[in-house]
């Protein structure tokens, strides 16, 4: 053994243990984060296999011969709800007039010589029946791409109960209440749902970042006793904030720009290896975010990334150094991780009210509830975001700059006694 | 190089009964003092006597909890963003930024004082024939040491030709011939341009060399005041130390 290596490591670990700041975050981690997560996951899970256990049709029958109910029997010994409707001319109005009135997202039509098809293909095996199946999308849940999975299931079902290759199904999605022919719903959600995780890890990178960088830029001044001389120059202490808000929020931007780059070549390279029929094009199918929908974003973006800027200051006005700020910005860190995993894999309207409402009290949930209304045309969401963030953001920066304004800058500090009795010691160290 | 500020006042700094408390800790309890223009006046006293809760409050970095500090007649709590321009702050631990060279560092304080490229370049050339550090300057001041750091520092502060120069520990880490040098520059700075010079030391022998009068602080409560010559007389001391000593132990 090293000579003095106990005494040394005996030395690390007080040091690290007193630290309430680390306690702090090494408790948060796993005795809040992993369990929150982990119920997210269950409830991803469960919500995933009872929608898949109750998929919901409108069964539009236009053909009435025995082998269209022969049909509708498979679906119903599949599990499905199933609702029928019979020699219905459709049209797109009709469609969407189906869906609301039953409220459900997927119709299948069995169209007129469906029965004759079938019994024609014992003899020519050249003609094959065929049903049309319509799948509405509205929200980026990444659940959405196993939407055509149960009549895929069905189908090859009867199939392999005839006759292989006997029937067919013609996919078309319906976006934004309009039909989208010969568009399969499973690509376009897969197409989201990479969006929508994307969209999230970019926030949630550019706000950590902000933080960090804000953070450690005010800790910086004090830990290299820079901070008493530049309050004492002949500057407006918000100068000092609203420069170290800048330089944070331009650095960030650059990080943030990098990663994304990054992002976008790595999926970029995964699209070019993928089978043609997956490359889609999401712009021509209208699920990218209008010019509107950008600028309604980059603003809820801005006043979140600010919001999270002030918090950074004011919690490292707390430390004396920077591995303090650090440590009291990372307690933040699972109300960025959070809303962000949870938002990735669910729509926010399929959460349970107590749930959304927590969500929706978390500045930082809101560009990613935004970046997923904004794609669907909806623009009330992201608007009553930036209100509500603008809002907690003034208060912040008015918090800030009080901090910044007073002796508190340099004298403020937190005490953690109920986490250990050490704690006046260290902190006021 | 100071921006003009219109003020009349018989004295430079007048601290009146100021009192400091942070929590439970009284570090200031009733201080007064006055400092004269164009005098060097030294604060001594044992550690956590308050000299630097002093120093600090006088800056305008932290506010007292009773009394007033006025610095050329202007209320530090009241007029705090006037007092700034006309004072310059040395800190005891002060830093500089480990990523800007030393000239960088002069350039980015000098613009804080004036927006003229002629004026800035003098200031700084100034600041560089104070600070002794040569060709040093154009390097990252996360290369310099201690000693070269506290030159560049003691130049920044001086550099502005303030009203009144608040030194916590000017020559703190500097070797025998750097604080001669500092103290001549302090010196020279009070001499040609009038410059008020409040400053702390535990170094009794600079106290004694460079200061019109002194004051001893112990407890946050001023025990002794007077010019070397003063406190020597009346306690009947050789020198400082020994009357630092002397006041320390009656307190």
């Amino acid at each position: 053994m090293l000579k003095g290596f106990r005494n040394f490591l005996l030395k690390e670990l007080k040091e690290l243990a007193r630290d309430p700041k680390i306690l702090l975050g090494i408790l948060i981690a796993p005795l809040i984060l992993f369990p929150v997560l982990g119920g997210v996951m269950g409830y991803v899970i469960q919500s995933a296999e009872e929608s898949a256990a109750k998929a919901n049709f409108v069964v539009i029958n236009n053909d009435g011969g025995e082998w269209s109910y022969a049909f509708i029997k498979f679906l119903l010994n599949s599990g499905a709800r199933i609702f029928i409707e019979e020699n219905v001319k459709l049209s797109d109005d009709k469609l969407l007039e189906l869906l609301s009135k039953y409220n459900v997202t997927q119709v299948l039509e069995i169209p007129s010589g469906f029965s004759m098809n079938v019994t024609t293909h014992t003899k020519d095996p050249n003609i094959m029946a065929s049903v049309k199946f319509y799948a509405h999308i509205t929200t980026t849940n990444i659940f959405d791409a196993a939407r055509s999975l149960p009549i895929d299931a069905v189908v090859a079902q009867f199939n392999r109960a005839l006759a292989p290759d006997i029937l067919n199904v013609k996919k078309s999605t319906i976006i934004k209440g309009e039909i989208k022919h010969n568009v399969d719903p499973a690509v376009v959600s897969g197409l989201m749902m990479s969006q929508s995780i994307v969209l999230p890890i970019a926030i949630m990178i550019l706000l950590l970042y902000s933080i960090q960088i804000a953070a450690t830029s005010v800790a910086i001044e004090k830990e290299e006793k820079t901070l008493e001389t530049l309050l004492t120059l002949p500057i407006d202490r918000l100068t000092i904030l609203f420069g170290k808000l800048a330089g944070s929020m331009i650095i960030a931007a650059v990080g943030a720009a990098a990663y994304i780059i990054g992002y976008a070549y790595f999926m970029q390279s995964l699209i070019s290896r993928a089978s043609p029929s997956f490359v889609m094009d999401l712009a021509s199918l209208g699920l990218v975010p209008s010019f509107l929908g950008y600028v309604l974003l980059g603003t809820l973006l801005f006043v979140t990334i600010l919001s999270a800027l002030a918090l950074a200051v004011i919690l490292s006005a707390f430390a004396g150094d920077v591995r303090g700020a650090q440590s009291l910005v990372g307690n933040i860190y699972p109300i960025i991780f959070i809303p962000t995993f949870i938002l990735m894999y669910i729509d926010i309207n399929a959460l349970p009210y107590a749930v959304r409402l927590i969500l929706y009290a978390i500045p930082f949930s809101h560009p990613i509830i935004a970046s997923k209304a904004v794609v669907m045309g909806d623009y009330v969401t992201p608007v009553i975001g930036i209100l509500y963030v603008f809002f907690f953001t003034v208060v912040l920066m008015y918090a800030a700059s009080r901090l910044f304004a007073t002796e508190k800058i340099l004298t403020a500090k937190l005490k953690f006694k109920w986490l250990t009795k050490y704690g006046k010691a260290t902190e006021e160290s | 190089m100071m921006e003009a500020v219109n003020f009349v006042a018989s004295m430079a700094v007048e601290v009146s009964g100021v009192t400091k408390i942070f929590g439970n800790i009284r570090a200031l309890d009733g201080l007064s003092f006055e400092v004269k223009p164009g005098e060097v006046f030294g604060l001594i006293g044992p550690n956590g006597a308050g000299k630097t809760t002093a120093l600090r409050i006088i800056s305008t970095l932290i506010l007292p909890t009773y009394g007033t500090v006025r610095v050329f007649g202007l209320d530090v709590v009241k007029n705090a963003d006037t007092v700034r321009k006309i004072i310059s702050y040395l800190p005891e631990e002060a830093g500089a930024y480990r990523y800007l060279s030393g000239w960088e560092y002069l350039e980015f304080m000098a613009k804080f004082y004036t927006k003229n490229e002629e004026e800035i370049r003098k200031m700084v050339k100034e600041a560089a024939k104070i600070s002794g550090l040569g060709e040093r300057l154009k390097d990252k001041t996360s290369t310099y040491s201690k000693g070269m750091k506290r030159r560049l520092l003691v130049a920044r502060a001086l550099m502005s030709k303030p009203k009144l120069a608040i030194l916590d520990e000017p020559t703190s880490g500097l070797d025998v011939i750097h604080s001669y040098h500092v103290r001549e520059t302090i010196k020279k700075y009070v001499r040609e341009y009038g410059v008020t010079v409040l400053l702390s030391s535990h170094n009794m022998l600079e106290v004694e060399h460079i200061c019109d009068r002194v004051a001893l602080i112990n407890k946050g409560k001023i025990v002794a005041e007077g010019t070397p010559r003063e406190l020597k007389e009346k306690f009947e001391s050789e020198n400082l130390e020994e009357v630092f000593a002397k006041v320390v132990r009656l307190a």
